[in-house]
């Protein structure tokens, strides 16, 4: 596993030597184990970057987040901007360098390796053993095929497939592709399989065939997912986490139509709505399934969006849906390769053919 | 005075059709009297490349029964690959209507040039058919205005 003062020693360096403007990263939170995200711009501040099973975010995101900031900004940045990248965080990065949204020498991607192991599913950590409160805990680390949680008075060493992201355990690449400097290594593929962290870890779209062999028909599938669409509460979080929807203006939610006093209502009115912000079934449908096919043959499932939805809403199975589609039928895998162009924009004459008369 | 509901339901398919091929091979069904049902709404696009998923999900969430987008022929596309285009897209929506539990009967794909109006003609018959034992597709409908 990677030893965080490396990771601090190469941040500092970077940041020392002028080489990065800022790192993206963790730092330790203030909700005790958890890490949350961070840029740092000061070598000194490199002491604060944590490595744990706690760094769950997609910095992704915050990559978004910066080229937004420079929109404004206007200049062009003069130096590239540092990020730390898991295997999904810098397949993320290769998505956005594939839409020209950032260019390669914009980023300094720093490669972390999650090895044969994954990230903490907090949600999963309840329950996992006896006497665990997440509250009390003050510390998660990696050791080996386990997490080693820390309280102040006692310390738990838990087999990491049991509490480990759901996909983590279905990851297919762990260890970045794309990166300028590596940390940890690339994790051999028998080392992954054989170590039996769990079946799913050879089988990349295990809980989409798990809800496939209950819901195997129509009206089961109908009846979950109605259930599912009746609890969202519209709050966008998915949308907000999701590294790939940087979008100016979203479908569900208009800003270039600007109400001023002069505008009449008849001008409100006739505006163009696809989509309503109300959480109604018919309307949180049209918003999930829209966000399903705009992130076809971009999401590279950090599942980020299932983590942060306060309704529990299985997201990733949308998305893993369209993930296998794409790679089944396409051949396509999202945030292989920069140079390839995208799912939707590309085709092949022996798509399939065969569903229409 | 309460009629059977189901001898009295005729399904609302909303058509996109291709300028270029299927709405005149509709045109074509048209001019030469071939018999087929009126339950299709025709809405001409300019290639079925154009056909966003939304316009299939707005189709549906207003209250469509069936939705039917149709192109021209692989190869005679006028912008050259937008039926390609169309092809993959929709495909990857038809996938997840089904994934969510929609009837898969109730989204349909037909490549109909402009000189098929028999075709198309057949096209509409057989999704009207499909289509009427389903019954009205309220998964997806929103309140009716």
């Amino acid at each position: 596993m990677i030893d965080p003062e490396e990771l601090r020693t190469r941040a500092r360096d970077l940041l020392e030597g002028g080489q990065v403007r800022a790192v993206i990263g963790y730092r330790r939170g203030t909700r005790g184990w958890a890490a949350e995200p961070v840029v740092i711009t000061r070598s000194e501040e490199a002491q604060d970057l944590v490595w744990d099973p706690s760094c769950v975010h997609n910095l992704a995101l915050y990559l978004v987040q910066d080229r937004r900031r420079r929109g404004v900004l206007r200049g062009p940045p003069d130096r590239p901007i540092g990020i730390l990248a898991k295997g999904c965080d810098a397949r993320a990065i290769v998505v956005l360098m594939q839409e020209n949204y950032v260019q390669r020498d914009e980023v300094y991607i720093i490669g972390l390796s999650c090895e044969s192991s994954g990230m903490l599913d907090e949600r999963k950590l309840a329950g996992a053993a006896e006497g665990i409160d997440p509250q009390d805990l003050e510390a998660v680390d990696f050791e080996g095929d386990a997490f080693v949680l820390s309280s102040r008075h006692q310390q738990w060493r838990l087999p990491a497939a049991g509490v480990m992201a759901e996909r983590c355990l279905e990851c297919r690449n762990p260890c970045p592709k794309v990166h300028d400097t590596l940390l940890g290594k690339e994790p051999r593929e028998q080392e992954r399989r054989g170590q039996a962290l769990t079946p799913a870890m050879s089988d990349p779209f295990a809980e989409l065939q798990r809800f496939e062999q209950t819901a195997d028909s129509v009206e089961a599938r109908w009846d979950f997912w109605s259930r599912q669409f009746d609890r969202c509460i519209r709050c966008f979080a998915c949308r907000s986490v999701c590294p790939m929807c940087y979008c100016e203006e979203c479908m569900v939610d208009s800003i270039s139509f600007v109400v001023t006093p002069d505008t009449t209502a008849q001008e409100k009115a006739n505006r163009l709505r696809w989509i309503e912000r109300s959480a109604s079934r018919s309307d949180n449908i049209g918003y999930h399934l829209t966000r399903a096919l705009h992130l076809a043959g971009r999401c590279i499932d950090c599942g980020e969006c299932e983590r942060v939805c306060p309704v529990r809403i299985p997201l990733r199975l949308l998305n893993t849906k369209m993930e296998r589609e794409s790679r089944e039928r396409f051949g396509y895998e999202p945030g292989a390769s920069v140079e390839v162009a995208a799912l939707l924009s590309s085709f092949r004459d022996d798509d399939p053919n065969d569903f229409i008369r | 005075m309460s009629e059977d509901p189901k001898t009295t339901y005729e399904p609302r398919i909303i058509a996109f059709l291709c300028k270029w091929c299927s709405s005149a091979g509709s045109d074509l069904a048209g001019v030469s009297r071939i018999q087929y049902p009126a339950n299709a709404t025709p809405i001409t696009v300019p290639c079925s490349g154009s056909v966003s998923p939304q316009y299939i999900l707005t189709a549906f969430r207003k209250g469509a029964d069936g939705v039917l987008v149709s192109g021209c022929h692989l190869g005679d596309c006028h912008y050259l690959e937008g039926n390609y285009l169309a092809r993959r897209k929709l495909f990857l929506v038809k996938e997840l209507l089904e994934f969510i539990g929609l009837e898969p009967e109730r989204f349909r794909m037909s490549w109909v040039s402009a000189a098929e109006g028999a075709k198309f003609a057949q096209v509409i018959t057989d999704f009207v058919a499909d289509l009427r034992p389903l019954g009205p597709q309220d998964k997806l409908q929103g309140q009716r205005p």
